[in-house]
């Protein structure tokens, strides 16, 4: 694995996000049952990422970012919720916890990606990629969200992991 | 006419809209408000107004990681309280298919029709004669054998029907649009010191739903419901509006009541009150085999007004023990208290999913159920809020399974026999099975000859029963099979089940259960002769 490599990190992560968006929307909708709670759930994960955006922000240290923990964690959650059999009864019970971990997580990662110099590139480069993908999907018949969704988790994982090979070795420029 | 009224003072503005027609003291109301306004307005703190710094203030704590962490709990917070239990969605409201409460039965029907006018209702009974419609009339569908609709038939939906038209207090009588619920009559009366002479134990029901079940209730001293009526005004099949006395030639009441919506749609109708009592709880745990000599001595002893108990379905203590609530007379009655709402909902309702678990998780239910129960006696409880006890907590959402209610009634007498051969029919601990009994229920229903299918041939004791079971072909079949047994056990026991709900039963179950019913295809057949009213259920059993 080289230096450069581990630059594309994080637009793996950023593009894996935007892709598993919509699948991850129908697996939200079907849990939900009604769009007020579907609502609520969405709300409980905005109000989180504010938080971590500016738990990163105010961190002073930002040369441990721990982002091999942020990316494992997101990747265990989205197995986590691969692995959920559908309970209607509990689920939203279960589900508002992890839309809050969710959204913490992603407004911690977003605000340290901003920090970074290849976010601007990262963000055209995503686009175009999400355009991409998006059209490969389509042709691709879904049998149940929740595939995608813990695939997405396993990358993440993957994510995880490398980051921890690389750290220390790392070191991706910031921002002047 | 609206006036408007300007304030200056400084670079401040102040406009108020209020109507002329408001009262003097609403003028100087406004001429308060507006005077602290403006001071407030102009209150300095060092070159900033109190909105800039309490702007500022917020602003500054948005920074705060710890005031977003705090945001985030308390709004997960507010948002966990308040995850509806009852997330399904069942009824006319659901889709191109309805159904009723147990989604059992969907069905697709031509259209719904919001009942809001009389004449609007005549018209579609008029030309559903001539053009050969059907027409089923719909409340608030808790009734669950497709009572409420037919195959591309026209649902009334008479939710909007809900009117209260009169109240006689020196009567002590009450005039109502047949889809008002219990709780709008219950909400009507409370303030002149009346109740209900018989409802149901819950008052989410409507008035015309209710009595065209003819339910039956705590109440053990007012007969049936349908005896509580005093006049009815109907919509008959042949599309007429008619004003229905007990002494009705035609004998209407006869099967409209217990009709189940086959005899035209009740538009409103005349309900006798009684005073608004209050009552002591008293509770008591008993041996099933002492009920039966414990009820008949509580009938005699007059003491009590209403009365229900529960019998365990819990594996260690199986149809052997039994919880008892009597509410007795205290020659008082309560002007004051408010009619209660739900309360401890969600705990009631981790209590029973702890139940529906099944083996030693339904004894320890049960367990809590006793204590629960015990802890009330002693408390005085108003005869109104007797008869609006929780409902939502036995809402229950999962996929593949249903909870369905089934009633069995048996003579009084016959009772503590029944139950012991009952233990031979459903098994002791249920938590393997696929067919889940989560609770029994036992009310009484005095004899009543009033109605065509009556289910109180005599003094009759009803079993309520929870049951929960799958929906695949197979486990709907098992559930079937074991109803029937428990059906024809109640049959050789003198007993009947109740019709508003699921039909597992056979169509010979139900002429045996109900000798009435070749009277009451005939009298179907004279006053409506073209058919115009049907249901699932009629075409179930009767067609």
């Amino acid at each position: 694995m080289s230096h450069k490599s581990a630059r594309y990190l994080p637009l793996v992560v950023t593009v894996g996000q935007v892709v598993i968006f919509p699948y991850y929307i129908i697996w939200l909708k079907q849990v939900s049952l009604t769009f007020t709670l579907f609502a609520w759930f969405f709300a409980s994960f905005s109000f989180a990422a504010a938080w971590g955006y500016r738990i990163y922000q105010t961190k002073k240290n930002k040369d441990h970012s721990y982002l091999f923990i942020i990316y494992a964690t997101m990747g265990s959650v989205y197995i986590l919720i691969g692995y959920i059999k559908n309970s209607y009864e509990y689920l939203p019970y279960v589900v508002l916890p992890l839309q809050v971990i969710l959204g913490l997580l992603q407004g911690y990662f977003r605000a340290w990606h901003s920090e970074q110099d290849t976010y601007h590139l990262h963000a055209v480069h995503h686009y175009l990629i999400v355009g991409f993908m998006m059209i490969g999907f389509s042709f691709i018949k879904i049998i149940s969200p929740v595939v995608f969704i813990t695939i997405f988790g396993f990358l993440l994982l993957v994510c995880g992991f490398w980051e921890f090979t690389r750290r220390g070795k790392l070191s991706v420029s910031k921002k002047v | 006419m609206i006036e408007h009224y300007k304030l200056k003072k400084g670079t401040d503005t102040l406009l108020y809209s209020g109507s002329s027609l408001g009262s003097r003291n609403e003028n100087i109301r406004f001429f308060f408000v507006a005077a602290l306004y403006n001071e407030i307005k102009t209150m300095k703190i060092p070159n900033m107004t109190i909105k800039g710094v309490t702007m500022q203030r917020f602003m500054e704590l948005l920074k705060k990681p710890w005031f977003l962490g705090s945001l985030v709990v308390v709004f997960v917070a507010v948002v966990l309280w308040n995850i509806p239990i009852e997330k399904r969605k069942y009824g006319l409201s659901q889709g191109s298919l309805v159904t009723d409460y147990t989604g059992l039965l969907p069905e697709r029907v031509e259209r719904v029709v919001k009942a809001d006018d009389r004449k609007d209702l005549q018209r579609i009974v008029k030309e559903a004669n001539e053009d050969g419609q059907k027409i089923s009339v719909a409340g608030l569908q808790h009734s669950q054998g497709g009572h409420t609709y037919y195959k591309d038939g026209v649902v009334l939906d008479m939710r909007t029907f809900n009117r209260i038209l009169e109240i006689d207090e020196r009567q002590k009588t009450i005039r109502v649009e047949a889809g008002a619920s219990w709780e709008d009559v219950q909400e009507a009366i409370q303030p002149h010191g009346l109740a209900l002479k018989v409802t149901q134990s819950q008052s989410i029901f409507t008035i015309g739903g209710s009595l065209s079940v003819n339910a039956h209730g705590r109440d053990i001293r007012f007969g049936s419901m349908a005896e509580t009526v005093k006049e009815m005004t109907l919509l008959t099949p042949s599309g007429e509006i008619k004003n229905i006395t007990r002494d009705d030639p035609d004998e209407w009441m006869k099967y409209v009541f217990g009709g189940y919506g086959l005899f035209g749609v009740i538009l409103d109708v005349t309900l006798e009150l009684t005073e608004n009592d209050l009552y002591t709880i008293h509770t008591e745990k008993l041996k099933t085999n002492q009920y039966e000599s414990y009820f008949k001595e509580l009938l005699d002893q007059r003491n009590t007004a209403m009365h229900y108990a529960r019998v365990s379905v819990a594996p260690s203590t199986f149809l052997e023990e039994m919880v008892v609530v009597n509410y007795d007379y205290t020659e008082k009655q309560d002007h004051k208290t408010v009619l209660k709402n739900e309360q401890g909902v969600r705990l009631s309702k981790l209590a029973l999913d702890v139940g529906r678990q099944g083996g030693a998780l339904e004894d320890l239910f049960w367990g809590t159920q006793k204590q629960y129960i015990g802890s009330l006696d002693g408390k005085e409880i108003t005869r109104n809020n007797v008869m609006r006890s929780e409902s939502t907590f036995m809402e229950y959402t999962k996929p593949g399974r249903v909870e369905v209610l089934q009633e069995f009634f048996v003579p009084v007498h016959a009772y503590k026999d029944y139950i012991n051969d009952l233990k031979q029919v459903i098994p002791a601990n249920d938590r393997n099975d696929d067919f889940k009994i989560h609770n029994i229920t036992v009310r009484y229903a005095a004899k009543e000859d009033f109605t065509t299918l009556n289910y109180a041939k005599e003094d009759m004791l009803g079993l309520v029963v929870l049951i929960q079971h799958g929906l695949e072909e197979e486990e709907i079949a098992d559930a079937t099979s074991l109803i029937q047994s428990w059906t024809n056990l109640t049959l050789e026991h003198g007993g009947t089940y109740y019709l508003p709900y699921y039909r597992y039963q056979t169509k010979e179950q139900f002429r045996s259960s109900y000798p009435g019913w070749e009277e009451f295809e005939e009298e179907k057949l004279r006053k409506d002769p073209n058919n115009v009213f049907q249901n699932m259920f009629y075409e179930y059993y009767l067609k």
